[in-house]
């Protein structure tokens, strides 16, 4: 009964935590460029996400072992340098990005300058990681979270054509500006498979003490989870390409895809926007603070849990503490979260081999997955995966500057 | 004589390019500015409608005012783009949107639906929505 319950927890949490920053500005600029088009780059990312959550939350319920913790030990700290400074990096630029977008919310709502909200957000994120334990994190802002399925019922209510729906779903090449395509292609992909999600759900398996026995729950959430998830992301893309679209509008700030939801909510669009944006990134921020205190902790060896008294995990804590400074210090200098944002997802592709890769011997080794290894399918899979995140490192960069704008 | 014919080749090719590349970055230009003309007329529709409010508007009005400046600054940030005659149109155009937001801004302040409504006919750059 126990593992049902962690189950339909586990996956209405995945579909109310999946939506934040990345996903909605990648999708919001995707739908109002290129019309359903990239719907097919949501669909390849989404199952790229959920392949390797499962496998993270395997390695976790099996070896009682996180991604960091496991790489660290089997590669040795030599090779664990650089995606641990390649995932630092990411996590505090996509953390600014993150409580940018919780401040952009309360912009559109109340009309005061998103600069001031920063230090009033980095409080409210510290002390509900000081005060609240995993469960709170994790299944309090992913129920909250569900208020993105806004995004769903709006692209509902427009009534898109199916069959042009089916045919987003299948990889084309754009008519007009095709570098901008596939910059935001690979765009799309960053913002999904986003390395903090990969470690956080390794943790949290082992937070929550998953047992061998119920790797089919593992199993479950990862896939079922990840694809309602993404059945938000898709509502984004879907909503904007029906909206701003026809109207020419090209999506260069939070205010222009908040108009998105003005003919299906009238007055109470904006609002709802807001809520979406803010709320998403919220949840977002408290994992990715979290998830910067488990990977330092879990490198070095330090105890750590959001479960545990903050005395008996004090390195931990400081770590998450450090990483929230350093993430609003940047917001403070000065900082267009949409760019920002946009930053983010491309060195989060070119990070992308180094949290692959390790993937394919970590599932091979009976140390950590016992008799849980990856048959064929699995491997194929994470070779071509590690292949293709490969050809997206070197063409990322060339792409960010001819296509990024 | 070969040779000559060679380099001439060899300057049209590059002429040509030059132009292209000019030709291209006017294009996206035009379509930022496009865009957020676009903008500009479907915040203000929705505030006249009372679809949303005039904390939205504003905010969301300065925002598209901030943007039109920064791709005006980038339209003009060449000598060549501005001796072209649809670049120089196009920073007059920008300009004259710049204008009209900030008193659309003022005229949501002062809650004047009907002087907002009149500006709004006088857009300068708004693309044909599609069907």
């Amino acid at each position: 009964m126990s593992a049902i319950v962690d189950l339909v927890l586990g996956v209405v949490t995945s579909i109310g935590g999946f939506v934040e920053v990345g996903s909605i500005s990648t999708s919001a600029q995707a739908g109002s460029e290129f019309g359903f088009q990239l719907l097919w780059a949501v669909a390849a990312a989404t199952i790229m996400l959920a392949m390797l959550v499962e496998m993270s939350g395997r390695l976790a319920a099996v070896g009682k072992q996180s991604v960091a913790g496991a790489v660290r030990e089997r590669f040795g700290i030599h090779f664990q340098a650089v995606p641990l400074v390649a995932e630092l990096v990411i996590d505090v630029l996509l953390l600014t990005a993150e409580i940018g977008g919780v401040a952009i919310a309360l912009k559109l709502l109340t009309g005061i300058a998103f600069q001031w909200w920063l230090i009033p957000i980095g409080l409210v994120v510290w002390l509900v990681l000081w005060f609240s334990g995993f469960a709170i994190v994790e299944y309090g802002i992913g129920m909250l979270g569900l208020v993105t399925l806004a995004f769903v019922v709006a692209a509902w209510k427009l009534g898109p054509d199916t069959s042009d729906l089916a045919k987003g779903l299948v990889p084309t090449m754009a008519d007009h500006d095709i570098t901008r395509y596939a910059f935001l292609a690979v765009s799309i992909m960053g913002a999904t498979v986003s390395p903090y999600l990969v470690n956080f759900y390794s943790s949290g398996t082992i937070e929550e003490k998953m047992k061998e026995q119920e790797l089919w729950v593992n199993r479950t959430t990862a896939y079922l989870g990840t694809a309602f998830g993404s059945i938000v992301a898709m509502g984004v893309l879907v909503t904007s390409a029906m909206v701003l679209e026809p109207r020419n509008i090209l999506v260069d700030s939070y205010e222009q895809a908040a108009l998105m939801f003005v003919p299906t909510f009238g007055r109470w669009a904006i609002g709802l926007f807001a809520l979406c944006l803010g709320i998403g990134c919220l949840g977002a921020a408290l994992e990715i603070t979290l998830n910067a205190g488990y990977v330092l902790a879990q490198v070095f060896g330090w105890e750590w849990g959001a479960n545990k008294p903050r005395r008996d995990a004090a390195r931990f804590t400081t770590a998450f503490t450090f990483i929230l400074l350093m993430a609003l210090a940047i917001g403070l200098i000065g900082f267009d979260p949409l760019k920002l944002t946009m930053i983010c997802v491309a060195l989060t592709v070119v990070a992308m081999p180094f949290i692959v890769l390790p993937f394919l011997v970590l599932m091979n080794d009976k140390r950590y997955v016992k008799e849980h290894t990856s048959g064929p399918i699995g491997n194929g899979f994470l070779a071509a995966l590690t292949i293709f995140a490969g050809f997206l490192a070197l063409i990322v960069v060339p792409l960010e500057i001819i296509g990024g704008s | 004589m070969r040779q000559l014919a060679m380099a001439l080749e060899l300057a049209a090719v590059l002429l040509c390019s030059g132009c292209s590349r000019q030709d291209a970055r006017l294009e996206a230009h035009k379509k930022s500015l496009e865009s957020l003309g676009a903008t500009t007329k479907v915040i203000a529709e929705a505030w006249l409608s009372g679809d949303v409010s005039g904390t939205y508007t504003r905010t969301a009005l300065e925002q598209t005012f901030y943007l039109v400046e920064q791709e005006r600054a980038r339209l003009a940030s060449t000598p060549e783009m501005l001796q072209d005659r649809r670049g120089a149109t196009l920073s007059q155009d920008a300009e004259q949107l710049s204008r009209l937001i900030a008193s659309m801004i003022g005229d949501v302040d002062t809650a004047n639906g009907d002087a907002a409504r009149q500006r709004l006919a006088s857009l300068p750059i708004v693309p044909q929505e599609q069907p």
